[in-house]
């Protein structure tokens, strides 16, 4: 059996600097090309993200992820992914690099990704903290369901000034654990929230004028989904004289809002990429974003601060 | 809580827009089919209109609404920049544009425009809310205002504002000439004088970068700053616009408006908060505290040029008297560098240095900053000059946004040796984000009713009162023209302008 190599924050940064130096050179296979040669890297930073995952999700699907939220949040980004079974530890770093359209260099972003067992999250964090970027926000992403299961979220909140969650993805916290985090006074995101945004900045533009009797809103599916939960907490909140209620439309699972009857006036349709509906004798239509996660979390990680609205709405559910 | 705000999310939210009528004069010119309609579906694409949202576009041209949204339609598509262009969206945006033909000469005109804007109010419920946004030939501005008065649509139910697109005059006089007719119909808080370079978003950039950050201010004045050089160069010439450009030139063109403006941003004091008024405050004292030249000065402080024929690139280029509808005698200018001081405790004696031309080398507006050198040259010996380089900060508009601090560090190795290292933050790729256009914003905040990034009309005089001199000069004199090659940095005379100084033109 071999002995495995001790994780060390410094070798870990060291590495990162000997991959920025070996950027820096110019490369020999563009000889020639001196816009190449002058061009070299350019680094940015803008915070550290650090994203638990579970070993068995898709590592290219998430780099994409990753790899996109670098455009608008540029980020030291760590990547824990958790395993089951016996004692393990590993890191590797690397160096995510893109050429916008139209420039002379690439931008890049330092990515570490250390692989664990579970056994070994005390560890993780003795990593983690030390690689975070000094004097800039700390997110955590967590997409991982052991962390979850193992009842160890609590284990990994202190490497974070904010933790997001999706609150729609398996095994993720129930809304009473994330009620606990808000007590607790951490900065907490669901995208599930963000992921109604639009449709609430919809529905606020068209019920400026008046206060509506009662609001339904619409989902797919045998039980609301933490979406609509957080649309009728968010209407109860906000209008506390109008009566707000959910509507299944039946079949399987937690289903999403397909739309939203307001009195007898006006009924938003939600489908893709968009919500219509008829005001003034016309037929509306709204464009609204596909809610991939690359654009959800581009929203979250722009809002470092408490966000009073989402708590209010979040604490109306776990009342 | 009121109903009003109880339900918004303003850390999530996009700022919301009232509902309203753009009424736009020029419907079917390049502005509106460019910058103007793109920018509206883009706030449309965006969910930043309110529903009741409608245009009214007006021209000449005989076409119906269905036409015009045809032309609207291809124009967007053509013209829409960074977005996708959604079919659906469109035909919900499409059911708010209307038409009128028109001439703005003819009383009749502005009868039948309150008739559509009665009919879109009661269709569209614009709560009698309405923008007019004048993009036409500027010498039709009063005109149309005082039309709009006549039939009694400078005021309303709801809001009424006018927009209008510089030149603001052609000097000092026809400045105030129009301010006079614009000012009888409608108010100077209704008034949204249009300067698409504060709209940019790294201009805005310069209000952030200096009052949101606690370290460069200290640094911003006549103590440390040794001069600043502000060019807006442009690598093409006139192309097609010989008839236009012939009356202005550069300086009105440019510097009068636009480098004025920017320079009052890098260099006016902090406003005591980020509101329209506290802002335009600053820019309109800080305009006002610029030197004005006496005629025996202007020569020594202003140069004019106009290009002759150059290569640019790899390409030969004609001079600009060998243009399209250029006389081929024409004294019209195609460069300008003026020196400007600033009459103030902060900026006493400190030269401001601005430049603009047709057919430069490159395209690029940017403003250097440069420092005073460190006051003891203690590595001197060890050095070839590095040390004596000052520093320079530079904020790039265009074409790649951002900001560069040049300085001087240690080589690696053995010994002191110094070499001058640039250390760049460039605003549009470090930040992937779509940033939006001018037009957007500056839309978006006449609609909102906020004018912090419109010019007001003392700011506008100030900005005249600075140039007239110059103008007035250039005027008696005949100049030796062309005196600079298509694709070079200018006329010689530039150089020796800042030569006079003790200091020479940067090389963007």
């Amino acid at each position: 059996m071999t002995q495995e190599k001790p994780i060390k924050p410094d070798k870990i940064l060291k590495e990162l600097s000997e991959i920025w130096s070996s950027m820096a050179k110019p490369d020999d296979t563009q000889a020639g090309d001196t816009s190449a040669q002058g061009g070299g890297v350019l680094r940015a930073c803008a915070m550290t993200l650090i994203s638990f995952v579970d070993d068995e999700e898709d590592s290219q699907s998430l780099n994409e992820t990753l790899a996109g939220l670098m455009k608008e949040h540029p980020s030291r980004s760590v990547v824990v992914r958790l395993r089951e079974g016996e004692d393990f530890l590993d890191a590797r770093v690397f160096a995510q690099c893109w050429m916008p359209f139209g420039h002379r260099r690439q931008i890049c972003c330092e990515q570490i990704e250390i692989t664990s067992s579970m056994n070994r999250l005390a560890d993780v964090a003795a990593i983690v903290g030390p690689l975070a970027v000094p004097d800039l926000p700390r997110v955590i992403l967590l997409r991982s369901a052991r962390i979850v299961r193992a009842g160890a979220l609590r284990k990994i909140l202190p490497l974070g000034d904010k933790i997001i969650v999706d609150s729609n993805r398996a095994g993720a916290p129930c809304f009473g654990e994330l009620g606990g985090l808000l007590d607790a006074g951490h900065i907490t995101g669901d995208l599930a929230w963000t992921r109604i945004t639009g449709l609430r900045a919809l529905l606020a533009g068209l019920l400026d004028n008046g206060i509506p009797g009662s609001i339904n809103i619409e989902y797919s599916g045998r039980e609301a989904g933490p979406e609509a939960r957080y649309m009728e907490a968010w209407l109860e909140s906000a209008l506390p004289a109008t009566k707000v209620g959910l509507k299944g439309s039946g079949g399987d699972g937690r289903g999403g809002i397909s739309g939203i009857a307001v009195d007898e006036d006006l009924r938003i349709r939600l489908n893709d990429g968009g919500a219509e509906y008829d005001m003034h004798g016309m037929h509306q239509r709204a464009s609204m974003s596909k809610c991939t996660d690359e654009e959800l979390l581009n929203v979250e990680l722009g809002i470092v601060i408490h966000d009073p609205v989402f708590e209010q709405a979040l604490n109306r559910i776990t009342a | 809580m009121s109903p009003e705000t109880s339900l918004q999310d303003p850390l999530r939210f996009h700022r919301k827009s009232p509902p309203c009528a753009v009424v736009i004069y020029g419907a079917n010119g390049d502005l509106t089919k460019r910058k103007l309609m793109p920018a509206l579906y883009r706030l449309a694409y965006e969910g930043r209109l309110a529903p009741g949202f409608a245009v009214i576009g007006i021209s000449r041209t005989a076409m119906s609404n269905d036409e015009f949204r045809e032309r609207m339609h291809d124009s967007v598509k053509k013209f829409l920049e960074d977005s996708p262009f959604d079919e659906d969206l469109w035909k919900s945006f499409a059911q708010g544009l209307f038409y009128l033909a028109g001439d703005v000469a003819d009383p009749q005109s502005y009868q039948a425009l309150v008739k559509t804007l009665a009919e879109v109010e009661d269709s569209r419920k614009t709560e009698d809310n309405a923008l007019f946004y004048l993009s036409t030939q500027p010498s039709q501005y009063a005109e149309i205002a005082e039309g709009l008065a006549a039939a009694g649509l400078n005021k309303g139910q709801g809001w009424r504002r006018i927009v209008i697109e510089k030149p603001f005059g052609h000097d000092l006089q026809s400045a105030r000439e129009l301010q006079g007719r614009l000012e009888k119909c409608f108010h100077e808080n209704e008034i949204y004088r249009i300067d698409h370079y504060l709209g940019k978003e790294t201009v805005q950039n310069i209000m952030a970068f200096r009052f949101g950050n606690g370290i460069f201010e200290p640094l911003w004045n006549r103590t440390y700053v040794d001069h600043v050089q502000i060019t807006a160069a442009e690598s093409i010439g006139v192309e097609g616009r010989g008839a236009y450009y012939q009356e202005a030139g550069a300086l009105r063109d440019m510097i009068q408006n636009h480098l004025l403006q920017v320079m009052a941003t890098v260099t006016m004091e902090p406003a005591s908060s980020f509101t329209s008024d506290a802002v335009r405050d600053e820019r309109a004292k800080l305009l006002r505290a610029i030197r004005i030249m006496r005629p025996d000065q202007v020569a020594a402080n202003a140069v004019s040029g106009q290009y002759g024929p150059g290569r640019s690139g790899s390409e030969q280029v004609p001079g600009f008297r060998q243009e399209k509808g250029v006389d081929p005698e024409s004294q019209t200018n195609t460069y300008a560098a003026v020196t400007f001081l600033v009459d103030n405790w902060r900026w006493a004696g400190v030269p401001f240095y601005i430049r603009t031309g047709k057919s430069l080398p490159k395209r690029v507006t940017e403003i250097a900053i440069q420092f005073r050198t460190a006051p003891l040259a203690m590595f001197r010996k060890a050095t070839a000059g590095a040390e004596a380089l000052p520093n320079v900060l530079i904020l790039r508009i265009q074409p790649e946004e951002g900001i560069s601090l040049n300085f001087v560090s240690k080589r690696p190795g053995s010994g002191m040796q110094l070499r001058p290292v640039s250390m760049d933050f460039n605003y549009g790729s470090s930040f992937g984000e779509r940033s939006p256009s001018a037009y957007e914003t500056l839309l978006l905040d006449a609609i909102g009713g906020d004018a912090t990034l419109y010019t007001r009309q003392d700011m506008v005089e100030a900005s005249w009162q600075a140039v007239q001199p110059i103008l007035d000069y250039w005027s008696t004199q005949k100049f030796d023209f062309p005196n600079y090659a298509a694709g070079t940095w200018g006329p010689q005379a530039a150089d020796e302008m800042l030569a006079r100084w003790g200091h020479t033109w940067r090389r963007p």
